[in-house]
């Protein structure tokens, strides 16, 4: 395994090198942090346009039929009364007034209805505003301010459930044991593509034998498959940190907190270590089921066209990701937990979820451990004797020859 | 021209290649001396890249044993090796002094030793201000001169050259002979694989001429004259192919 670290160096600098890269990595925090400025942009707009409307002031007439409606609150607001319904929509339409709110008797079956001179798309919505307001203001103000906070759904609910006699948050130990499988979504997706092309280059710029004479091929192989793991921290790095340093710079503008204090998360130590054991199987299998299909090929550009059909097996299951939860032990998840190519997310889901008995995660982790062995094997001699099969793709029947 | 030692650093030994069905190396036995310059001549398709693939590693022979210096090839081997296969090429997206010291250090070169070399080999060849220009952007002869640059910066004792005058253009053909005359005379081994008889007369001590996988000429190139009554070697590559051969007329191997 001599001159691993030769490989590394360079497959690290040259990515490094490349835009493509630097765009890749920084497109997300860029597009996280666009995305949750405009929605903190849109909610302070939203806010001060309703703060705005609820303020604003027109020429207003009610029939109040409900008798809900605070009179103090309406003449505070300039508000005149009309005898019947249609005389307030009349005087709306002959432009004598700007708007008419009509709250019929039962307002808990009837809707509120508001007749108003058309200022806008937006603008409009000014009339709901003030007529909710008006409603909502004169009723809270019959009750007491502890029952106003219950009909108004600001009441906190707190459950603490129990498990084996101890305290036990279902959501808060799948963080934990969770990270794998953000770690190999993540890993998959971002380097998917340059794990299928990794091989191609050298293929498609006839590097091959000279390689072959200056470094094994298991040298060459896992040298790349180490880089793409460390590029991979090195993206997952790039997209953090940002976030990371903004928050911290202005955590306080943003008025935002964690929703968890990271001391509360528990860590299992059952479940992280098969956790592991299972995103190593996988990992090694995809990547050498990529890494052979790249050598099998004779261009970046053919070896693309099966990516799909990778990350369609691979990714099919979190279209189940409701039964893999509800239903562990159905038998098409268990089909999906044992078959090498789509078990990858089921059993990080379920032991993330604590719905996978360790006897069945370790069972599930051999046969992925198997696997990935096998496609290592299958990457290697494919590319050890199928390299300098330049032009040509390589039969299956090569491997065993 | 360095004479042929004594003791073989090349031993092929009862060698056969079989893809599927069709025998490319039947039973195929040569030696090459330390410090000679051996040609390994034939057509097209007699399999010559064969041999040499199956020399360093890259084919696993179906039979008999080809070994450098008493054992058979693999990277972890003690002979510093330069190789210039047939199929050529760089990493074409990268600069020229990166490949360069890429590859020297996977030659066992310290990364400074290797960009040190590589710059004095960049200046001789007239490519210094190119040292960081990615490798696409080169023109095909100053391209031949890295991959010339890379083939010899481990100042190899084994220099294997495959067709090395492939697509050179006669600028670059006269600095390959120099760095041919070079190894001799530091006492390197080359081993050139050719149909370009004038080059064998030229440079080579000893030569094997394969026809179908099997050896139709084997010795000094003094020798397989006298056994073709003194004609020359392209009149003797004639003989033993026939003259559709010369117009390249069959497949590579």
């Amino acid at each position: 395994m001599f001159n691993i670290g030769t490989v590394i160096g360079f497959e690290i600098k040259r990515t490094l090198k490349k835009k493509s890269f630097w765009i890749g990595a920084l497109s997300v925090p860029a597009l996280l942090i666009g995305v949750v400025f405009i929605i903190w942009l849109s909610n302070k707009s939203a806010s001060e346009t309703s703060d705005q409307f609820k303020n604003e002031r027109y020429s207003l007439v009610v029939l109040d039929e409900s008798e809900r409606v605070n009179p103090a609150l309406l003449s505070q607001f300039g508000a005149q009364t009309v005898e019947n319904k249609q005389k307030g929509i009349d005087q709306v339409e002959s432009g004598t007034t700007d708007a008419f709110f009509y709250y019929p008797n039962d307002v808990a079956e009837n809707p509120v209805e508001a007749y108003a001179k058309d200022t806008g798309m937006f603008e409009n919505s000014k009339y709901q505003a003030v007529a909710e307001m008006l409603l909502e203001e004169s009723v809270a103000a019959t009750v007491n301010p502890a029952d106003r906070e219950v009909l108004r759904g600001n009441v906190a609910y707190e459950t603490t459930t129990y498990r084996d006699g101890e305290e036990y948050n279902p959501l808060l130990h799948m963080i934990a044991p969770g990270i794998f499988l953000v770690l190999f979504y993540f890993l998959i997706a971002m380097f998917g593509s340059q794990m299928l092309t990794s091989t191609t280059e050298e293929k498609e710029n006839r590097v091959i034998e000279m390689l072959l004479t200056t470094i094994e091929a298991k040298s060459l192989i896992v040298g790349k498959i180490i880089a793409l793991i460390l590029l991979a921290f090195i993206q997952a790095l790039v997209v953090i940190l940002p976030i990371l340093v903004l928050y911290l710079l202005f955590k306080d503008q943003l008025n935002f907190s964690l929703p968890v204090e990271l001391s509360a998360i528990p860590i299992d130590g059952e479940r992280m270590a098969l956790g592991a054991l299972i995103f190593i199987g996988s990992y090694g299998l995809f990547t050498g089921l990529l890494v052979a299909i790249g050598a099998a090929v004779p261009t970046a550009k053919e070896a693309n066209g099966f990516l799909g059909v990778v990350f369609m097996l691979l990714f099919a299951p979190l279209y189940a990701v409701s039964l893999i939860i509800s239903s562990p032990d159905s038998l098409a998840v268990q089909i999906l937990s044992y078959f090498p190519l789509t078990a990858p997310i089921p059993l990080l889901l379920r032991n993330a979820a604590g719905t996978l008995p360790l006897s069945e995660g370790l069972v599930a982790a051999a046969i992925l451990a198997v696997c990935a062995v096998i496609a290592m094997w299958v990457a290697i001699r494919l590319f050890r004797y199928g390299a300098i099969e330049y032009s040509n793709r390589l039969s299956f029947k090569t491997l065993f020859k | 021209m360095t004479k042929a030692q004594p003791s073989p650093l090349v031993e092929v030994k009862d060698f056969s290649m079989k893809f599927g069905k069709t025998t490319v190396i039947d039973s195929l036995n040569f030696e090459i001396m330390k410090g000679e310059t051996f040609g390994l001549l034939g057509s097209n398709g007699s399999g010559k890249t064969t041999t040499i693939r199956a020399l360093l590693g890259i084919y696993k022979p179906t039979e008999g044993k080809l070994y450098i210096e008493n054992k058979a090839y693999t990277v972890d081997s003690d002979v510093t090796l330069g190789y210039l296969p047939e199929e050529r090429g760089l990493y074409r997206n990268e600069s020229v002094l990166d490949v360069m010291i890429y590859f020297g250090t996977l030659k066992r070169m310290r990364p400074n030793e290797a960009k040190e070399w590589s710059l004095n080999y960049l200046k001789r060849v007239g490519l210094f201000d190119k040292a960081n220009v990615k490798i696409d952007k080169l023109s095909g002869g100053q391209q031949q001169k890295v991959q010339l640059g890379v083939t010899i910066m481990n100042h190899p004792k084994l220099l294997i050259l495959d067709e090395p005058t492939k697509g050179f253009d006669p600028v670059n053909r006269r600095l390959l002979m120099d760095i041919i005359e070079e190894r001799q005379a530091d006492g390197a081994t080359v081993v050139l694989v050719t149909h370009h008889m004038e080059e064998v007369e030229k440079l080579c001590d000893r030569l094997i001429l394969l026809k179908d996988g099997s050896a139709a000429a084997y010795g000094t190139v003094e020798q397989v004259r006298a056994a073709h009554n003194n004609k020359s070697l392209d009149d003797i590559f004639v003989d033993v192919y026939g003259h559709h051969a010369l117009q390249g007329g069959e497949q590579h191997v």
